[in-house]
Order: C-alpha cells, then structure tokens, then sequence
C-alpha cells in the first residue's frame, strides 16, 4: 500500500460517484492481513490475505439498493454504482430515506481524529512471524504443554465518500495474540489463555501473555467438580467482554428497541442495569487500546454515546435510517456489513472499571466461590428482554476458598439473566482491557474484571 | 473466452511459475467467482435489496516442507506470481517450525453443476419482492404482531481448481433460499418471535428457485403468526425430565454441534483451539466408542442432492463421497482433509474447504446427517405419553469439546397421553453428547426427513462462514433435562 493509499481510495472513490452522475454513498476497506496460527505444538497455518471490499449505495428517489464488490478501483465502483442504480429501480419507494451524509458533522468532527496506525504492523514479515511463534511454542513446551494461538496482523485503508457531500478517509492498524497452554492438543484437561491486542505489533506483551496461560494451565491439573448452584464469581475481561457484546447486541441497537425485543425497550431513563454499570460506544478515546473509526459505512462521524450510566438506560445506537424513524440523528453506528446482527451495531464498546486494585483484590473479597478466566459460547438469545444468557467457563475456572484461589475446577455452565446478575456486582478492577469483538468486524470490547454475587451455575 | 477459461490460465501461468521456481512440491491455485442477491423486508418496508460479487485467487503452497498460502484479487499474470511467490516464502518460514506430511493423490478432471429446475437470477425482482410483501402482510394481521420480516437470497459460485498434480476441476453451484419471522407482544409484556422454516440462517438450498416456490411463505404465514400469539400467552416451560421429540429443524442444529463439529478432524488434532476448541472424540475412540444408541446411524455426505455440503470435489481435489461418522450408535469416522486422515493411517473424507478465494481451505462438515427410522411425527407424539415436542432453534450454546449443550427453541408443545395439549415459552433443553445420542429411542422414517442447510456455520481464524447441510426427521430422546430459560 501507498503512503496515502487511503487518499487514493477516497479519489477514486469520489470520482466514481461524479462518473456514475448517481445520488449515491461509497464506502471502500482495502486490508491485508496475516495470520500465523499454531495448535498442537506446531504452526499449522500461515496466510496472507489480501481483503478488498467496498459497499455502494444509490438512491433513485427514495428507492434504494446496495451492491457490495471486491473490484475497488474506479471502474470497479462506477460498475457498482450503476449496479445499484439499476436495482434501485425494483425497491418500493421508502418515504422515510433520510438521504445520504453530508459533509457536516458532530462534536468529535471538529478536533483532528487520533492516529490509529502503526507502520511496524503492516511491515511485520512471514519469517519474523514465524520466530515469533516459534519463541511461544517453545516456552510452551519447556513447561510440558501444548501450545495453541495466533498472531494476527492487519493494515487498512478506509474511505467513506456520498454524492451529498461527505468524503472521509482513514487508515488504522490491528495486532492481536492469543496464546493457550494445554495439558493436550485438543482432548481438554487443564488450559489456560492469554491474549494481547495493540496498533503496533511490537507493543504486544506476547511472553508475558504467554506465561500467563503457562501459568493457569500449571494449576488447572486435578480439578473437581462443583454442584449446580449459585456461586460467587470473579470473571476476567476476557468473559466479561463476551456478556457486555451481546448485551450491546440485543439492547441498545434502534431495531431491537422499536420491535420491543430489547431489555430497555421502552424503558429510557430507567434502571436496567447494576448501578455499578456504566458502558458506552466509545469510538473517540485516544489512548494505546483506542481503534474506533472516525466515521462509520455511511460516513457519519462517530461519536461517544452513553449507552447506561450507573445503570440507568441514556441511549441507543442509530444510523440514518433508523434515526430517521425515531426522529433523531444518527451516532454513527452503521456497520460496515449488512446482515445478522441486523441494524445499527456498537463498534467500540467500554464498560467503565471500578475501584479494586487488580484481581486479587477481587478474589480477596470472596469467601467461597469461583475465578473464571474465560467464558465459551455465550448465547444472549435466550430471553434478550431479561438479558438472560448461558455459556460454559474455559481455560482457567478455579475454586476460591478464604479470598485465594485453592484448585481447579472442571468446566461449569452459568445460565443467568445478566441484567438481574449485574445488580448483585459487588467489585470491578480499576484497570479495563480491550479485547476484539467476536460480532463487529474490526471492533473492539474494553472491560474490567469483575466479581459477581450468585451468579447461577446450572452444571 | 469465458472468465473460468481466463482464471484456468492464469491459474496454468501461476503453476509453471512454481515449477521454474523450483521450490515448491505441491500449489494449488483456486480461483472463485460469485455473485449473491438478497432482499430483507420489515413489514412493508424494504431493508435491503443488495447484490455482492466478488473474484479473486487463493494459492497453497508446500514450500520446504510447510503449508504457505496468499490470496490476490488481482486477475493479471504478475498478481498471480506474486501470490505464489508470497506463499513459497510462507511455507519456506514455517516449513522450519513443522514439516507437513501431505500424501499424493490422482488427478482429478471435471466438472459439477447444481441441478436447478429455474435460475433464480431470472425470475424477476419485483415477483420476488412481491413474495414477501405479501407473507409480511399476512404475518401482520394480528393486533398482538409487533415486528414482521422476509428475506430472501440467491447466489451462484464459479470455483475452478488447477493444482501441480494435475486436478483440473471446475464447478458451478446455485444456492436459493426464503424465510420470514414475526414479534408478538403478549398483554402481560411477554415478547416471542416464530421464525419459519426453521431457525435464521437455516433456509438455504443448493437448489434453484423452486426451493423457494416450495417452501410457500404465504401459505405458511397464518400459522407461523398464530403460533407467535399463542407463544406470548403461553407458561413457560416447566423445568424437569422428560421425554424429547426434536422437530427436524432443531435435530439439524443438535447434529450439527455435537456430531459435525466434534467429528472434525483438525479439531481432535488440536488445530483448532485457537478458536472453536477441540473435541471429546479422540483418534483412539475409532470404532470402539458408543456415541449414541444403537439407532443412531449419522454420515457425511458430498452427493446429497440439494445439499449445501453437496459439490464434484472439495478444495484438494478429493472427490465428493459418502461415509459413516456413527453407525450403529459407533463412531467410526472423522471429517478430514488429506493431510490429517494421513496422520491417521486413513483417506481423506474430502471435508476441505475455503469459504472463498481469500481464504485457506480448512476442514468442514459436508451434508451431516442422521439416517431416518420409521413411521410420521404424529405417530411418534401418539407413541409418547409424558413429553415435550421442541420445535425451531433459538439459542446454542456448546462447550469446548462438543459434549456439554444447552440449546433453547421458539415453540414446545406439551405432550401428555399421546396428544399435544398446550403451548410453552423460553423452553430450553440441555444434555452431555454421548449419554443425550445413547437416549435415542426413535427416529421418523423417510417421509418426515428433511435436509437443512446452515449458510453460516463460523469456523477458522481468521473467520469463516461455511455451508453445510444437516439431514434430520424428527427425533425423541428420553430422560432430558428441560426448564425455562
């Protein structure tokens, strides 16, 4: 990539538009990725892929289609552009399009946006890859463990450009590492995960992750099994992160809370959540974990939302459409897909840490109960008005005894309302963690850990 | 020439660049078009009607004794070098760390099409928007309906596979599938969604427009809508043990998490616990290992007609085939790719496969299916005398080793002496994989059996979303543990 490609793309872009002579919207992501992925002891896979995309939009009146394509020069987005033209033409008008973005903007427009990009990320080669990952497995291995993860790198230019005026471009980096340390390749017993994410790959803490998934998968031999029951819980970013992302999923987006499937649909300014709960799309943040984009696939600026305040329901997420028909503007949260999660989706969510000095100290507020390092298959679909979830605890779930974690414990299943859940959180870690998201392409969950009161454990 | 015809050649170039190179010992070239319409529709608003279209090529290498892969969108010679020469440095570098063991295989020529009765790129938009409209206005017609929806896709995909030893493959695939779902808000707040035909992300076929024209959204609208009202008045449902009948949608999405993806191979091995896990059937519980009752017969199969696991070759040129992954209640089997049924001392089962041009091939379920019994749903309801009928999936949840479930369904109907006898909500169901198969009583027979399609089965880091199919007739398993979400 060019030093300015994302300027290229954004000329390019624009000049379609003028060339396709349509009311239309372009939003083009050209990435390069790697990925050196390694199970068994051994690297198993190594790629680099080159990952164009770009959605267009045209609006004939009020009759809209869209057509997305991977042929991202100008010709390939004027073929597109006229594409969509000729779909448009099929749909039914829709007397609440609300037209494309224009080149006005919100509050965070005004100041220069924080650079998301590090150079060293899109540099990183196949052969410093790989000594990378060989430096993991061998430490792995030296503690009798079978090592399995992945080092990800990605590079990408972004634009958002519409006939109305709007013309945004954008460039960011993503590294990210996953290490586990198991007593088998893959038949379970004992494990344990670490996990680093930053801009620049050689910012990433890989052998202190990695001794930490050394660690838990050391004092994970011999676990035993608790009863069903409700059990005090300190969970690690790495679960919390999992129930904050489908909370956001199925409560805060426009859609959920006009059809009445959200737990705060018709519930603004109430109490939904713990008041030890604050969580917020929070794309503008400037610090080392920050990758929030300037603006989203309609080239909205994003902006910071307060989604729940101490508890209380302050917002929703909307992009043009979906403002439109609350009569309200967009925050600039349409995702860059269309499809399931459907409408407009948070990209980076933050729940606000608390005042426990670190894990200990939560673990040390505890009795009796359970340290869970990470939770698996959380499922948020259960009864989303209650926020009631499920999900199996992996990689590191210990028994707490007398404020220490005293042994292992074998895998547990919690099936709980969250919501109901979160008023009983009784100690959250000052410190947050980001995370990638599992649902939002690109984006990203920040989190404390936290300790939780009862949560039920149904096996 | 045709564009297929261009990618073959440039395909051939990027080969004999390998050859002169001189460093590789096995390139595959994998060039993938397609083109995929979708129309969604809430209430009598249009959400989406969009087209995406995409090409490009992906190039695996065995390079000094590692697996090396890039991918170029690129369709000039030089792009095509440079993707060969990108993934010879990959597998140079992690040919260092493991020296794969990749066994030969004949050359393989040809080509497969999906049988299709209509092309549903020609039936025109407007018919197709109409479909929906309509059933979206007949899922409206309640006072208690809060939210409609239809959606609708259809896709084609050309795939042409050249590879150094020899496999010359080229086929073309048509997928087509329709759904609709409705919101009823019941007077007391509580708030239930009906989906049909089955779970979201479930109706789609390798088959043509006829698919569907069969499934008749409109005709299935006033019963899906009153299935929804009923569910919004409806208790929840009583937690205990009981007798299970699982409708052939929700068996589908069962087979599928505890018998698909615990049959991978590559998960077993331990490559996949960077994401998904890995699997409680390990290689030495071959042929001795009682994964379920003795009914209980499950196989993969490439050539089932309509499925969306159905193609000529997978992606290592290994042929479509069939085989048992259970039978007679013992695992036998695994999905797997050339290289790790080798470990194995076994064949390919043909499971390799990319979701696209820019990704690698991985293992992945084909059409995985339960074998049917005998006799019709009612039957079985009549032959149940204390039980819970579960039908469409709502939420899944699986452990790391495919043996721990719970998954919750849209609808349960009460059974009692053989008949159904009122509604229940938020019904979930959980169980451990072997002892939940090994309480198997019945299965329907042929007329009740029906194959599924799961379009975005999430597999592989970076991501990917497969199609895979899932035959199932209804089903009943005793002694499960049941309650409300």
């Amino acid at each position: 990539m060019s030093r300015d490609h994302e300027g290229e793309l954004l000329a390019s872009a624009r000049r379609a538009l003028a060339r396709a002579s349509v009311d239309g919207e372009v939003w083009v992501r050209d990435a390069r990725r790697a990925f050196a992925r390694f199970g068994s002891g051994a690297l198993t896979q190594h790629v680099e892929l080159c990952e164009p995309f770009a959605m267009v939009r045209v609006a004939r009146g009020t009759r809209l289609a869209e057509v997305t394509t991977d042929a991202i020069d100008e010709a390939g987005l004027v073929d597109a552009l006229h594409r969509a033209a000729a779909l448009a033409v099929h749909a039914p008008e829709d007397p609440g399009f609300p037209g494309f973005a224009g080149d006005g903007g919100v509050a965070g427009d005004a100041t220069p946006f924080p650079s998301r990009f590090a150079a060293r990320t899109a540099a990183i080669d196949a052969d410093e890859r790989t000594s990378i990952v060989a430096r993991v497995l061998d430490a792995i291995a030296t503690a009798g463990l079978v090592g399995a993860g992945g080092l990800e790198t990605r590079a990408e230019s972004v634009c958002g450009a519409t006939s109305a005026g709007a013309a945004r471009a954008h460039r960011a980096s993503f590294a990210t590492f996953r290490v586990w340390a198991s007593e088998t390749a893959g038949a379970g017993g004992a494990s344990g995960f670490g996990h680093a994410m930053h801009r620049d790959v050689d910012a990433l803490a890989i052998d202190e992750q990695t001794a930490h998934a050394i660690r838990l998968a050391t004092m994970g031999k011999d676990p035993i099994t608790l009863p069903a029951g409700a059990y005090d819980v300190v969970i690690e970013p790495a679960g919390i992160a999992e129930l904050v992302e489908w909370i956001a999923m199925t409560t805060f987006g426009a859609k959920e809370l006009a059809e009445g499937t959200s737990l705060a649909a018709g519930r603004h300014g109430e109490q939904v959540l713990g008041e030890q709960v604050s969580i917020a799309e929070d794309p503008l943040r400037d610090d080392e974990e920050a990758f929030g984009a300037p603006f989203d696939r309609e080239g909205t600026p994003t902006s910071r939302v307060p989604l729940v305040v101490r508890g209380v329901s302050t917002g929703a997420l909307y992009d043009r459409a979906w403002a439109a028909r609350a009569g309200t503007t967009s925050t600039g949260n349409a995702p860059p897909r269309t499809g399931w999660p459907e409408g407009p989706q948070a990209s980076t969510l933050r729940m606000e840490g608390g005042s426990h000095a670190d894990v200990a100290a939560l673990i040390a507020d505890v009795e009796r109960g359970v340290y869970v390092g990470k939770l698996h298959y959380v499922n948020g679909l259960l009864e989303p008005r209650r926020a009631v979830m499920t999900g199996l605890t992996r990689d590191g779930t210990f028994l707490i005894e007398d404020g220490k974690i005293t042994r292992a414990l074998t895998t547990m299943r919690f099936s709980d309302s969250i919501a109901e859940a979160s008023f009983r959180i009784d100690g959250m870690t000052r410190r947050t963690v980001t995370l990638p998201s599992w649902w939002s392409e690109g984006g990203t969950v920040t989190c404390p850990a936290v300790l939780v009161r009862r949560l039920a454990f149904v096996g | 020439m045709t564009r297929g015809e261009h990618a073959t050649q440039l395909a051939e170039a990027a080969l004999a660049h390998a050859k002169r190179q001189g460093r590789a010992s096995h390139v595959e070239v994998r060039w993938v078009e397609s083109e995929r319409e979708s129309l969604t529709v809430s209430g009598q608003r249009v959400d989406e009607l969009s087209s995406a279209r995409t090409s490009g090529f992906g190039v695996r290498v065995l390079a000094g004794g590692g697996w090396g892969f890039a991918s170029t969108k690129g369709e000039r010679e030089q792009d095509l070098v440079r993707a060969v020469d990108a993934a010879t440095a990959i597998g140079l570098a992690a040919g260092a760390l493991r020296r794969v063991v990749f066994p030969p295989e004949e050359a393989r020529v040809g080509a497969y099409a999906t049988p299709i009765a209509e092309d549903p790129f020609d039936v025109p938009l407007d018919a197709k928007l109409g479909t929906l409209l309509a059933a979206t206005e007949r899922l409206a017609a309640h006072p208690a309906i809060t939210a409609t929806d239809g959606y609708m896709e259809w896709a084609r995909v050309t795939k042409v596979l050249v590879t150094s030893e020899a496999t010359r493959t080229t086929q073309r695939f048509v997928y087509t599938g329709a759904g609709m779902s409705c919101v009823a808000r019941g007077d007391d707040g509580v708030v239930q969604r009906r989906t049909y035909p089955g779970f979201r992300g479930s109706e789609l076929a390798q088959r043509g427009y006829e698919h569907v024209r069969a499934l008749a959204l409109l005709e299935h609208a006033e019963q899906l809508r009153e299935e929804a009202v009923l569910l919004s008045r409806a208790a929840p449902c009583p937690a205990g043990q009981t007798s299970i009948i699982l409708d052939s949608s929700q068996l589908a999405l069962q087979i599928h998490e505890s018998c698909g993806h615990a049959t991978e191979l590559d998960r077993a091995l331990g490559h996949e616990v960077s994401l998904a896990g890995g699997s409680f059937l390990q290689p030495d519980m071959l042929g001795s290992f009682r994964y379920g009752a003795p009914i209980v017969d499950l196989t993969c199969d490439a050539t089932a007609e309509g499925g969306l696991g159905t193609f000529g070759w997978d992606d290592e040129g290994t042929p479509a085939s069939k085989a048992h992954l259970v039978k007679d209640g013992v695992f036998v089997d695994y999905l797997s790719s050339r290289e790790t049924a080798h470990a194995l001392g076994r064949r390919s089962t043909g499971a390799m496969r990319a979701d696209g041009w820019s990704r690698p091939p991985i293992i992945r379920m084909l059409n995985v299916s339960l074998t049917p019994g005998r006799g019709s749903l009612e039957d079985l309801i009549a032959d149940t005398d204390d039980g819970i009928l579960l039908v469409t999936n709502r939420s899944w949840s699986i452990d790391d080793l495919r043996k721990d479930f719970q998954f919750g369904c849209e609808m349960a109907w009460e059974i009692k002496r053989g008949k159904r006898t009122r509604p229940l909500r938020d019904a979930v169901y959980r169980g451990d994989t072997p002892s939940f198969w090994g309480a198997c009583d019945a299965i329907c027979g042929p007329e009740e059996h029906r194959l599924w399609g799961i379009s975005t089965c999430g597999k592989g880091d970076p991501i990917q979303a497969m199609h895979v199919g899932h035959g199932a007739a209804p089903a009943r398993f005793h002694d499960v543990a049941v309650g409300a979400s």
